[in-house]
């Protein structure tokens, strides 16, 4: 598992928001929602369409791509709705102070 | 006159040094300055594009590199040139070398040159021969405003290589052209065959990294000028490190009668998008493409390729195959064009996938738009993984699942290497795919 990396500012990224980030050559999406953070993967496994891109739904926990639709929970990543049927990556976020951080779960 | 570039990066005041130092024709400058004028106006490709929707470039970050040094110092020495895999025991009519988009090396046989062949550097070779060349250069074979690549081409090409055959001259010993970078290098590599009419000739081409798990930027073109009758056989393999972003443009204009056998390796680079096409543009053209890739780890190799049917009576026939393991991807759009006129075309075009991993993913999308009414024009696709059935059957006949693995592997390749003509590309591309099937993981 790898280090935690500063990706924004708490202050970056409002509530409900999200915010498109790049950590060690990956590209995540910074979520920010009824004060929790979460990061996935700006991937949606159907199609590839950028999650980031995408509404978000702080009240349902998701977030769906722009392409097709298809809903992912922002808290652990897994496809809610067709057409996705694979989970995309969800990382781990922290707040150290303003500053944000990620680790991707799979270094 | 040159001067040193002080500038860096692709400013304007990079690229103006870039051309004060180049001593090139006028016609050729202003070429490059319209080029210029268009990659400024135009936008690097993103996922809303329909043709890049499935390749994700956002971590391509232009900025991290510049354009080569014009004088050619520095960085580029013989010592470094990565070895040739289609040269080996080929017995050669020409040979060029490119290094960081620096000509390095060029042989031709004296008996060509003596028929008027031109081989070698085409930065050098459009200097000595502007007038020759200008035509060719005028038809714009790939268009420079296709997108932001294509006029990052247009404008700032470097190093290069020429292969000009004059009418009915015929040559049997390929030529072979290798274009290398180091680590973190660019290539801005610019290919011209011009097969005048009634001409014949074997063009091998490769490109390579001193480093193969080293990054850098290719980002060239390919023109292919097949005059009436005349037959051009051409190997393109790409074997980047794998660190290496490949950006391409790659396009043939088949004259009347003329005959192109293209064959494609892709082995290498991080992330590759290529924009193949063929365009046959006089009657009783014929067109045979043939594309090998293997691919591993997490890379991406895109290819879009164009079937342009401008006239009656041709025929056009491609088989594009892919193995893939890893988390690795890719991508082939496949378009056959038929004009109005282009009434009796024949096309077909195929692409097949061998999945040897779960998380390898193959997106493959033929396409066909026809204005014509008496044509033949087919399509098919297949994507699966090593079949079970295979596997127990030649378990049962006394070999291992991994040895089984390889012959299947080998034997799905084997469909596209029998087309090939050419033993030394035939055996090159299969040893090169046999390495890697050797390496297969979780066997």
């Amino acid at each position: 598992m790898s280090d935690y990396v500063a990706v924004a500012k708490a202050t970056d990224v409002a509530d409900p928001g999200s915010m498109l980030v790049e950590v060690r050559e990956r590209l995540v999406v910074l979520i920010h929602a009824a004060g929790h953070w979460y990061a996935l993967d700006d991937v949606c496994t159907h199609d590839g369409g950028p999650l980031s891109d995408g509404p978000l739904d702080a009240a349902g926990n998701t977030i769906a791509c722009p392409r097709h639709g298809a809903k992912f929970d922002i808290r652990t990543g897994a496809a809610l709705t067709m057409p996705a049927t694979k989970p995309t990556k969800s990382h781990e976020v922290k707040l150290d102070g303003e500053q944000v951080l990620v680790r991707l779960s799979d270094g | 006159m040159s001067t040193a570039i002080a500038a860096k990066g692709f400013s304007q005041a990079a690229f103006d040094a870039y051309l004060a130092a180049r001593d090139e024709p006028a016609w050729l400058l202003d070429m490059r300055r319209k080029a210029w004028a268009r990659f400024q106006d135009l936008p690097l490709p993103s996922v809303r594009d329909e043709e890049w929707m499935r390749t994700d470039i956002r971590l391509f970050k232009l900025d991290r590199f510049e354009l080569p040094d014009a004088l050619g110092h520095g960085e580029a020495s013989q010592g470094q040139v990565p070895h040739a895999l289609l040269a080996a025991g080929v017995n050669l009519g020409g040979r060029a070398v490119v290094m960081n988009s620096h000509a390095l090396s060029a042989k031709l046989e004296p008996s060509l040159a003596k028929q008027g062949v031109l081989f070698g550097s085409l930065q050098h070779l459009v200097k000595e021969h502007g007038d020759l060349l200008r035509p060719f250069f005028e038809r714009r074979v790939v268009d420079p405003h296709k997108d932001k690549f294509a006029a990052l081409n247009a404008a700032c090409w470097s190093g290069g290589t020429l292969l000009y055959v004059p009418k009915g001259v015929r040559i049997e010993q390929p030529l072979h052209a290798l274009s290398a970078i180091s680590n973190g290098g660019v290539d801005l590599d610019k290919t011209l065959v011009i097969l005048e009419p009634g001409a014949d000739a074997t063009m091998l081409s490769e490109t390579a990294s001193t480093d193969t798990t080293g990054g850098g930027m290719h980002c060239g073109s390919i023109e292919l000028i097949v005059e009436q009758g005349a037959r051009l056989r051409y190997v393109n393999l790409q074997n980047w490190g794998h660190e290496v972003w490949h950006f391409a443009h790659q396009k043939g204009h088949v004259g009347r009668e003329g005959r192109l056998q293209w064959t494609i390796g892709a082995l290498g680079s991080r992330l590759a998008k290529v924009n193949q096409h063929v365009a046959m543009t006089g009657p009783d053209a014929e067109v045979q493409v043939n594309g090998v890739m293997f691919t591993e780890g997490k890379q991406h190799l895109s290819y879009n390729t164009h079937q342009h049917h401008q006239a009656a009576f041709c025929k056009s026939d491609l088989l594009y195959k892919a193995a893939l393991q890893d988390k690795s991807r890719t991508v082939w759009r496949g378009m056959i064009r038929v004009e109005r006129d282009a009434q009796r075309t024949d096309a077909y075009q195929r692409n097949d996938n061998l999945m040897l991993s779960r998380d390898a993913r193959a997106d493959s999308i033929p396409g066909l738009e026809i204005e014509a009414d008496d044509v033949r024009c087919t399509h098919g696709s297949t994507s699966g993984r090593v079949d079970d059935q295979q596997l127990f059957y030649a378990m049962t006949r006394g070999y291992t699942r991994r040895e089984a693995v390889r012959m299947i592997v080998a034997g799905f390749f084997q469909q596209v290497f029998d087309r090939i003509t050419i033993e030394s590309v035939r055996d090159a591309l299969s040893e090169a795919i046999g390495r890697r099937v050797s390496d297969i993981k979780g066997l």
